[in-house]
């Protein structure tokens, strides 16, 4: 007993007992961080992979059965009690049961797209390989067999057949042709609306706005409105030609149909236009399936959203969010910096300093909701009102810049990230040795020309950390930014071919309240839940992108200033 | 660099066989009087007067905190960086006070150059470094940049060593070589006086041997004070020597009559090693 005592004793003095638990504290914490993002990116991604579509049938007891197709999203167990007071009818053998979600889809034809199946009474599952996913622009995706393709509503290929024969496959590849061309025909469409008729509108409002700013200044001159009414008579003129060319698209991207019977046996016709992708998920091999897997990862990285945000990629989003957090960095670094060059080389170091600097630590810790309605009370409704009035009255009552938008949720991030650049940038000039500083000095330099040409180019390091955590805290924020001007939709980039390129007053999207957005405001939120773990995981990886480059930026300064050390 | 090395052992052979030098039939470079410096209630310097003759070494030595740096960095007003310092008394540089109101200090310390203990190479290029002071002049032409960094380079015995990586960062460099590199960065824009505080200390002998070469070099051209601890290095390279305990200036005169026939006991004391 008395050696064992000592014993522990012993082992708590040789300081091992210290060494576990930091080792404990390290290790749990890197379990932590790679449990979420393999969850996360396990969840995310797999949304991706072409799920194989069971057909079976489906009957509870005394119900009538039922052909179910659909594919598997997720199973758990439930007590079967829970099931008999939902109305079901359990057998009393039964305690437990697997009960799965499938993927129906269809939403047009049933209203849901999502329903739970017990495993139990699902009977004559198969998958056979003529069985359809197709992904629509609308009405999420269509499951179903292939029965003719229509061209100008006229029958051009059909087939009764629900197995692989050479009639089914050929029907199925008339489909396949149908859908490129159509495909062809939208990104043209997409085109003309997007770029050509983008550029007549922005170019017709302009127009508006200059016509309205003249009558305001009272310079409004028959001649004047003489020239912008030729102005607009010739973007009319142009706009009349490409009205007519989409006339003859939508024409065009609507001719062809098919038919597809759906698993209750109903058969439906629809337009070719509305598909986006179809593949016969059950048929494709594994090096099919990946490829595809990539197809659609691509989509989701560089497409819109569609259907409420729950389809499609998430492009002006991650746009949104680099854009933003770039033109804060250009805000936030001159500012932050310049501040803590005064606090710290000017300012005499009295009470007075040493209280703006403690104000400027606390800044770092407001919420940042609250950052959020300054900037929307301040920003928005004081400045941007201000701005309106002063420089875009033409525009009024319609605000520019009196409204959430790219350059006001900059300005707020810069405001929440600058205690963090004054703070690593004022360390970084206390570190300057004093010695550098008066070899300047007794050079004939003046304190301005040694700050500027030693001293802050020694700090550049320093600044960078702060630029870094800075640009970390300020890519994750999305509380503020739903209150100065983050959309759930954009229909337009804020930078584009329409000069001045940049258009700070343009709402924008952005990954983290993408997220939100999907997640909990979706009208489909079982559809959308891999998606919300799908932008969680390109969140991360579009603030490591951002945060490495800093990295990389800090460290070569580091190389070239590296004489901290002597 | 074998050639400067015999020249200035032939200079130090002269000048040991000299005879005593005379403070008075020199010109005047930069003249104290009385000058006091406190360091808050503290006073550092109790009443200084002196002259440094022009176009020669005056050496100051003494023990550690007598005040003799303290004194070298109010030459080219240094001391106005430490907030709670306060100087009474003139200082004249070619009879101007450097103290006197409207001094532009920039000016001041274009022209009294200084160069300090510790090697402070500003994280540039070679070339960069002793550009430095050029272009914090407005001088930006290409061929007079050239000229006067090969030329400072020369005077400090550098070029040969560095002509080849002139565009290399100074941080690569030996600390004796950094520090040959500080003087040639000083001496680019041609200053009438360079301060040299304890500048061999923090070196290897050899590299404190090329800076002695150097001085005795440099003062063909530029009036130079130097503060050192070293009475070895005080007697090789000086012409005149001030001996300074606690705030005082104690003696000051021609180094070979200082070091071998001192008028104050405390400075006996001191260069024969009884306290210090």
């Amino acid at each position: 007993m008395k050696m064992k005592k000592k014993s522990v004793s012993e082992w708590v003095k040789s300081g091992d007992p210290w060494v576990w638990l930091n080792a404990g504290a390290v290790a749990i914490s890197v379990i932590m961080v790679v449990g979420l993002l393999l969850l996360i990116a396990v969840r995310g991604l797999g949304h991706f992979w072409p799920a194989d579509v069971v057909e079976a049938n489906y009957a509870l007891p005394g119900q009538p059965a039922y052909n179910i197709v659909a594919e598997r999203v997720e199973s758990v167990e439930v007590p079967a009690a829970q099931l008999r007071e939902a109305g079901i009818n359990i057998p009393d053998e039964h305690e437990l049961m697997q009960r799965t979600l499938m993927k129906t889809g269809n939403r047009d034809v049933y209203g849901a797209d999502f329903r739970w199946v017990l495993d139990e009474y699902l009977t004559d599952s198969k998958r056979p390989e003529m069985l359809f996913t197709a992904e629509r622009h609308e009405w999420g995706n269509l499951y179903g067999y292939l029965k003719a393709v229509k061209e100008n509503g006229q029958i051009v290929s059909e087939t009764a057949d629900l197995e692989p024969t050479d009639s089914a496959l050929a029907t199925w590849q008339v489909f396949e042709k149908s859908i490129d061309r159509a495909a062809r025909i939208h990104e043209e469409i997409k085109k003309i609306e997007k770029t050509d008729i983008g550029r007549i509108n922005y170019g017709l409002e302009r127009i508006r706005l200059k016509q309205r700013s003249l009558e305001l200044e009272g310079k409004l001159t028959p001649a004047a409105e003489a020239d912008l009414a030729a102005e607009r008579s010739q973007y009319d003129e142009e706009y009349k030609g490409l009205q007519q060319s989409l006339i003859d698209l939508y024409g065009e991207i609507n001719r062809d149909s098919f038919i597809v019977q759906v698993m209750d046996g109903s058969v439906h016709e629809i337009a070719v236009a509305k598909i986006v992708h179809a593949y016969r998920a059950n048929a494709m091999g594994v090096p099919e399936k990946i490829g595809f897997y990539f197809v659609k990862l691509w989509e989701f990285l560089t497409a819109e959203p569609r259907e409420a945000n729950t389809e499609g990629g998430v492009f002006p989003a991650i746009f949104g969010t680099v854009m933003m957090v770039l033109l804060m960095t250009v805000l936030v670094t001159p500012f932050g910096v310049v501040a803590a060059v005064y606090l710290r080389e000017y300012a005499s170091q009295g009470w007075v300093t040493r209280i703006i600097r403690i104000a400027v630590n606390n800044l770092a810790g407001v919420p940042s909701i609250v950052y959020g309605v300054f900037g929307l009370g301040f920003f928005i409704y004081f400045l941007g009102s201000g701005i309106d009035q002063a420089f875009f009255p033409e525009a009024l009552p319609s605000p520019t810049f009196g409204t959430g938008g790219l350059m006001w949720a900059s300005v707020t991030l810069a405001l929440l990230t600058l205690p963090v650049v004054i703070v690593a940038t004022e360390e970084g000039l206390a570190r300057i040795p004093r010695n550098v500083r008066e070899g300047s000095l007794a050079l004939g330099a003046t304190k301005a020309e040694t700050l500027w040409r030693v001293v802050l180019p020694m700090a550049s390091p320093a600044i960078m950390t702060g630029v870094i955590l800075a640009v970390a805290r300020a890519a994750g924020e999305v509380a503020p930014l739903m209150l100065v001007g983050v959309v759930k939709l954009a229909p337009s980039l804020p930078l584009d071919g329409n000069y001045p390129y940049i258009h700070l007053d343009q709402k924008f999207m952005h990954l983290g309240f993408h997220i939100y957005d999907v997640g909990f405001q979706s009208p489909n939120v079982e559809a959308a839940r891999p998606l919300v773990y799908a932008t969680a995981l390109l969140l991360v990886i579009v603030i490591a992108l951002l945060n490495l480059s800093a990295v990389t930026i800090r460290n070569h300064l580091r190389e070239k200033y590296k004489s901290l050390e002597m | 660099m074998s050639e400067a090395k015999t020249h200035s052992i032939d200079i130090s052979a002269m000048q040991r066989s000299q005879k005593a030098l005379r403070i008075e039939d020199e010109t005047v470079c930069l003249s104290v009087n009385d000058l006091h410096l406190y360091y808050g209630e503290k006073e550092a310097l109790k009443g200084v007067n002196m002259v440094i003759p022009e176009k020669k070494v005056t050496a100051f030595i003494g023990p550690s905190g007598c005040g003799k740096s303290t004194l070298l960095r109010c030459f080219n007003r240094m001391n106005d960086l430490v907030d709670t310092c306060r100087i009474t008394g003139e200082i004249n540089l070619h009879n101007e006070n450097i103290y006197a109101k409207g001094t532009d200090v920039a000016e001041l310390r274009r022209r009294v150059g200084m160069v300090f203990q510790k090697p402070n190479p500003f994280p540039k290029s070679i070339y960069e470094n002793v550009a430095y002071g050029l272009r914090i002049q407005g001088i930006n032409k290409k061929r007079l940049l050239d000229e006067t960094v090969e030329w400072s380079l020369r005077s400090a015995a550098l070029w040969d060593e560095v002509k080849d990586r002139l565009h290399e960062s100074a941080l690569g460099m030996s600390g004796g070589q950094q520090q040959r590199l500080v003087i040639a960065r000083t001496v680019a824009v041609k200053p009438e006086v360079l301060l040299l505080d304890e500048p061999a200390s923090a070196l290897d002998p050899i590299s404190t041997l090329k800076i002695e070469e150097l001085i005795h070099e440099l003062k063909n051209e530029f009036t130079i004070a130097i503060v050192t601890h070293n009475m070895q290095q005080a007697a090789r390279v000086s012409d005149y020597t001030a001996f300074m305990y606690l705030g005082d200036l104690v003696e000051f005169g021609d180094t070979n009559t200082l070091f071998t026939n001192p008028e104050k006991q405390q400075t006996e004391d001191y260069i024969t090693g009884r306290y210090g």
